[in-house]
């Protein structure tokens, strides 16, 4: 008799976070929240090939970001340059209260995507959620200097659309 | 002198001690260093706090639904039977057991009793603590650990709520205060191999220190204020 991972458990507790995931890579939250749906349905499905005793939420990132990549894909160039134009000025605000807090995340998500999805993807996974460079660097299965390099990029371009 | 590459490790706390030390010297010395430091973390504080309110928002139902759907299938009558009796016959960690409490809890209004261990349980759309964590995070004070779960920090969040930080032998979190209730913030697994006491001594998990710290208003309680708030019940 071996031990069960927590794995439903586990799952549920990491909802939040995998919604905050899709909404730093999607362009909206109905695909943010559709995304996060896809992935949990293909987490369960192959709930087998999850190695127990291994990180639940890498795995679960992992799986997000390659049917997120999959969409970018299918969808082609054509919606790639459909964040509004006028980004830049929508971020140059400060939140005020919680009422604001929802057109805040619009445009931080409106910022989001206008940073090529390479960079997103970097951008979103250590500055938002949290993960180390190397931990990164072994979800994309790039090496460590390109996710750094990446980074660096992303960051620039972030600063500079705040106007900070 | 300090390279783009390692000014950005240091802010991002990637470097070994006496690495980051040394870079932290350098910037501490060029005020455009000092400023540019100060410019990202803005920025990230920025980016980071407009993502971090999808934590404790209400999930949608159709997503809850969606990770239920398995637990009906998995954990049946049965299933949970075993599990108990495994459990019984060999303890496994607080953490694993919660895979079939949960479950459990979730089918509460439906056809099953109500565990009555479950330490999370999901109601509409947000998950609380529940039973053992609920009352560890109610009744314990960091100074005096009892039982599984420990209380690690005390603090308010940015809306003026109570925040709490928890570890327990598998797991560790933040959890903040609702009327009532005490809301799940945010929950890691101990990384393979880290459980128990080791764990502990490491202290606190990455992401979760993350976490509080993007989520803390202010300093942390020192004890005094602690006691002080567990008095008013949290407010």
């Amino acid at each position: 008799m071996t031990a069960q991972p927590p794995f439903d458990t586990e799952l549920v507790a990491l909802l939040p976070r995998l919604r905050r995931f899709a909404h730093a890579l999607c362009q909206n939250g109905t695909d943010a929240d559709d995304l996060a749906q896809a992935t949990v349905e293909r987490a369960l499905r192959s709930r087998a090939q999850w190695q127990p005793g291994t990180r639940l939420d890498s795995w679960l990132y992992r799986i997000m970001r390659n049917l997120w990549i999959d969409t970018v894909r299918s969808r082609g160039r054509r919606e790639k340059f459909e964040a509004p134009e006028d980004a830049a000025e929508q971020v140059a605000e400060d939140p005020r209260d919680a009422i604001e807090a929802q057109l805040e995340l619009n445009r931080m998500m409106a910022a989001m995507q206008r940073l090529p999805e390479e960079q997103r993807e970097v951008v979103a996974l250590i500055l938002i959620e949290g993960f180390g460079y190397r931990e990164t660097a072994e979800m994309l299965g790039l090496p460590i200097g390109t996710v750094s390099s990446r980074l660096v990029r992303g960051r620039g371009a972030l600063l500079e659309m705040m106007g900070i | 002198m300090v390279t783009e590459e390692s000014f950005f490790a240091w802010l991002d706390g990637e470097l070994d001690a006496s690495e980051a030390e040394r870079v932290a010297a350098e910037v501490a010395a060029d005020r455009q260093l000092r400023e540019r430091a100060e410019q990202h973390r803005a920025m990230q504080s920025r980016l980071k706090g407009a993502f971090d309110g999808l934590l404790s928002a209400p999930l949608p139902e159709s997503l809850v639904e969606a990770a239920r759907a398995d637990q009906a299938e998995v954990v049946d009558f049965a299933a949970a039977k075993r599990s108990r009796e495994a459990r019984r016959w060999a303890p496994l960690p607080q953490w694993a057991a919660l895979a079939a409490t949960l479950a459990i809890g979730i089918f509460a209004g439906s056809q099953l009793p109500r565990s009555s261990n479950a330490s999370v349980e999901v109601q509409g759309g947000k998950v609380y603590a529940a039973s053992a964590l609920e009352n560890a995070l109610d009744t314990q004070l960091a100074s005096a650990s009892r039982g599984d779960t420990r209380i690690g920090l005390t603090f308010r969040d940015q809306s003026g709520a109570i925040c709490r930080s928890f570890t327990d032998p598998a797991a560790s979190g933040l959890a903040c205060r609702e009327p009532g209730r005490w809301q799940i913030r945010g929950m890691f697994a101990a990384p393979e191999g880290q459980g128990g006491a080791y764990r502990m001594a490491a202290g606190m998990d990455p992401n979760l220190a993350a976490l509080v710290d993007s989520t803390i208003a202010g300093e942390p309680f020192d004890a005094k204020q602690e006691k002080a708030a567990q008095a008013q019940g949290w407010r």
